[in-house]
């Protein structure tokens, strides 16, 4: 049956070339668009990641629902020392956060201040990279307050200029300071670079009387792919039900679910092309066996079976697909190899998506052959169901009738 | 003559019916699929536009040079009273409301977030850009320091209506100054910036907690879709930072940029795939008869008669694929416009990025007009090779060659 199906796929030179052109153009337009989505939503949620939150974080219950000096981690030494026994995380740090409001002699605006451990951000979190002008802090910082350049923009601040800072304490009374501005820091999220400022714990703590408590622990794992296991080994570790701990995937639920909404309306939009291009490859198929009507009643007529014919059109399509793909998965892979590597910039578009939180310039695309394999799966399985109908009209016919097709 | 080629053509056009029935259906279902795409996609822009001229930037809007870039009190319009008699009067205008806007702290017991306090008129902003159809719970009301906060500001905090909230900035003097408000509504404007951020209250109110005077404004807008009257004011103003829309909401522009590139470069290419569909059939559909048409030439028919046949043979396949694309079409784009389709699963997500649950459809004739273009040009087209084929026949020959 494979010889004959071979056979036939050469001797009808323009249908099979019509089908493996078009399943090599299906192949590389399917492997190109999932690498691109796949690779620009793995970007947004790294890049996010990678600024500030945790692969997972632990909380007091309902200081994300409520919120307020009541929910805050107490006795956090008791946990970190847990936490230092789990060998899959690679360092954690505790935060303690708060919004004030941040005044110089003519300007004011409202900015998240957390009270950070200098040296622990600079192993969990891109904070000191981001880094524009002065030195990041230390332990021995003080006053010293690291702000996003947009908020540093909006105070008109520079290096070594002071700035009042009103907001509550811990324990619900009024706290007030004089901060300097040791550093700017730009991360590339517009919202977060225009509303963050930073301070060490050692001096934040005092100010907010804050030492050992801790708005939530922040965990950088060695692999972030173990997020769910260790999440389970950290709850039964901390073993305490007030606390709880969530991995990235509730703690940017949002954004995950928006990625996941993107990706549908991108499926849509490809499945239109897979669709016309199945009808076509179908048509295609389908015109071919009608014009061997004649030599598919000859060959039921000499003993083959339906299912030999069948198993004809299969290797048919099984031949061409090979064909298609074997040039075209090699080109798209490496097209995705290589901006996985070298991602697309488009310049400008950073500013335009400010609005949105997120500043990225660069579209990577995602080399995964996992995905490349399902792809191909998917391609297959579209072209295996396109000699359906094929084959049917083909049984639509007695061995004798089709002898006599004209 | 022309009758009977016509009859010819159609009663070909069904020789084999399955194939050309494919063909049809392949027309039908990819030009339907591609109707509702574009009618969902431009749907969702135009809401999107639609809802942020309605809630924030008018047509256009006007600010004190400065303002858009320091966002400062010092910055502000102080003849603006003025300026909004003297833009009634101006032909194209149809509304003006004027706002007072502050940036600072918004606080409740419990949690704090950075917000952008707005002061507006709300019998004024009802009728630039009926402001209550805006709202997502409670009732429109401002009155006795009531406030109304923007969806996702109200996630943040975890606002409910009655709950009692606090506004901390600097006023005009540089004082740090406290406002306590109660929050009676909460309103989805679909405008990221007004949603994650913005705390309305009655624009008096905010006069007198600012320090401002009724004749101050932060910001100017204006209803009127006259494209001369951008340059009107532009040239009326130009001590002012007069913008038109799309210049303030760049993002806007570059997703209606996106969506017309999209869409023309999905509609070439499905229109492609199409063509290669069409073509296929009629050329084997054509030259399966080619001693047919050898036929018709030896006994005396023109060749311009059975290009005709030819051609009015394609045309009534396209035709009748396009009338299918188009019924399905547009029963699916009507539903998509009345009902939309419901995301409220991924509601949280989709109000982050500034989009509603519920996703609904547009329809413009051009999508139908350009596809019935594109359609018959792809099945002109789609028969010009087996034509050029015909043309070269030698009819004895043929007819030799078939016996």
């Amino acid at each position: 049956m494979f010889k004959l199906a071979l056979k036939n796929t050469l001797f009808y030179k323009g249908r099979s070339t019509a089908t493996a052109v078009l399943t090599f153009a299906s192949t590389i337009l399917f492997i190109l668009y999932i690498s691109l989505t796949n690779g620009s939503h793995n970007a947004i949620l790294e890049n996010s990641l990678k600024i500030y939150t945790g692969a997972i974080e632990i909380y007091h219950k309902d200081y994300r629902d409520i919120g307020g000096n009541e929910y805050l981690i107490q006795n956090v030494k008791a946990i970190t020392d847990k936490l230092a026994k789990i060998e899959a995380i690679e360092a954690y740090s505790t935060r303690y956060e708060t919004y004030g409001l941040l005044s110089n002699k003519e300007h004011s605006a409202a900015s998240m201040v957390a009270g950070i451990e200098p040296e622990k951000e600079k192993i969990l979190s891109s904070l000191e990279s981001a880094l524009t002008e002065g030195a990041f802090l230390d332990k021995n910082s003080a006053n010293c307050v690291y702000m996003g350049i947009e908020l540093a923009k909006k105070l008109k601040l520079g290096i070594g200029d002071e700035v009042a800072f009103i907001g509550s304490a811990s324990d619900g009374s009024f706290a007030a300071d004089i901060f300097r501005v040791c550093a700017t820091f730009k991360t590339g999220s517009f919202e977060f670079d225009s509303s963050s400022s930073f301070i060490a714990r050692s001096y934040f703590d005092e100010l907010m009387y804050a030492k050992n408590r801790a708005s939530y622990i922040t965990i950088k794992l060695k692999n972030i792919d173990d997020a769910e296991k260790v999440n389970s080994q950290i709850i039964t570790i901390i073993d305490d039900e007030n606390l709880e701990s969530l991995t990235w995937k509730t703690l940017m639920r949002n954004m995950v679910e928006s990625m996941e909404v993107d990706a549908v309306f991108g499926y849509i939009s490809l499945s239109l092309f897979m669709v016309v291009i199945f009808f076509v490859i179908m048509i295609y198929g389908f015109i071919n066996v009608s014009s061997r009507i004649k030599g598919f009643g000859v060959l039921r007529c000499i003993g083959l079976s339906k299912r030999n014919i069948f198993s004809i059109l299969f290797y048919e399509i099984l031949i061409l697909s090979i064909l298609a793909t074997v040039l075209a998965t090699p080109i798209a892979a490496y097209i995705c190899y290589y901006y996985s590597i070298n991602p697309i910039v488009i310049e400008g578009i950073a500013d335009i998506y400010k609005d949105y939180g997120i500043v990225l310039n660069e579209i990577p695309f995602d080399f995964n052959l996992f995905t490349i394999g399902w792809n191909l799966g998917v391609i297959y399985l579209l072209n295996f169901l396109s000699i359906l109908y094929p084959y049917m009209y083909i049984n639509s016919f007695g061995p004798f009738e089709a002898t006599r097709h004209v | 003559m022309y009758k009977l080629i016509l009859k010819l053509a159609w009663k070909n056009s069904f020789l084999r019916r399955a194939r050309v029935l494919l063909v049809i259906i392949m027309i039908a279902v990819s030009m339907s699929m591609m109707l509702v795409l574009e009618g969902v996609y431009d749907g969702l822009v135009k809401n999107m536009v639609d809802k942020n001229k309605r809630s924030e930037s008018g047509d256009i809007s006007i600010f004190a040079k400065e303002y858009r870039v320091n966002r400062d009190l010092t910055y502000r319009i102080k003849n603006a009273d003025e300026i909004k008699a003297q833009l009634q009067s101006m032909k194209g205008v149809e509304a003006v409301v004027l706002r007072v806007k502050a940036d600072g702290l918004l606080s409740t017991a419990r949690k704090s977030s950075f917000a952008s306090l707005i002061g507006i008129d709300l019998k004024e902003e009802e009728h630039f850009g009926k402001f209550s159809e805006f709202l997502k719970e409670g009732v429109i009301d401002l009155q006795k320091q009531g406030a109304i906060v923007g969806i996702e500001l109200a996630k943040t905090l975890k606002l409910r209506i009655g709950s009692k909230v606090v506004f901390s900035t600097q006023d005009t003097k540089g004082e740090i100054n406290s406002i306590a408000l109660h929050v009676r509504a909460i309103v989805q404007t679909t405008n990221i910036g007004l949603d994650n951020s913005a705390i309305f209250i009655d624009i008096n109110q905010s006069h007198k907690f600012l320090g401002t005077t009724s004749q101050d404004a932060m910001q100017i807008a204006i209803r009127g879709e006259e494209r001369e009257l951008y340059e009107k004011l532009k040239r009326a103003f130009p001590n002012l930072d007069v913008k038109e829309f799309l210049e303030l909401q760049p993002m806007m522009k570059m997703m209606q940029d996106v969506m017309i590139i999209f869409n023309s470069v999905t509609f070439l290419i499905v229109m492609g795939v199409v063509f290669i569909g069409i073509f296929g059939v009629m050329y084997v559909s054509i030259l399966e008869r080619v001693r047919e048409f050898g036929i018709m030439i030896s006994l005396g028919m023109p060749y311009r008669y059975i290009r005709a046949q030819i051609f009015l043979e394609s045309i009534v396949v396209g035709l009748l694929g396009y009338l299918g694309g188009a019924v399905l079409g547009a029963v699916l784009l009507i539903y998509l416009e009345r009902y939309g389709i419901d995301l409220s699963a991924f509601s949280d997500a989709l109000e982050m990025w500034g989009y509603e649950a519920v996703i609904y459809a547009t329809i413009k004739v051009s999508y139908f007009t350009t596809t019935f273009g594109a359609i018959i040009t792809a099945s002109l087209l789609s028969v010009i090779i087996p034509l050029a084929k015909i043309k070269k026949l030698n009819p004895i020959e043929v007819i030799k060659a078939d016996k």
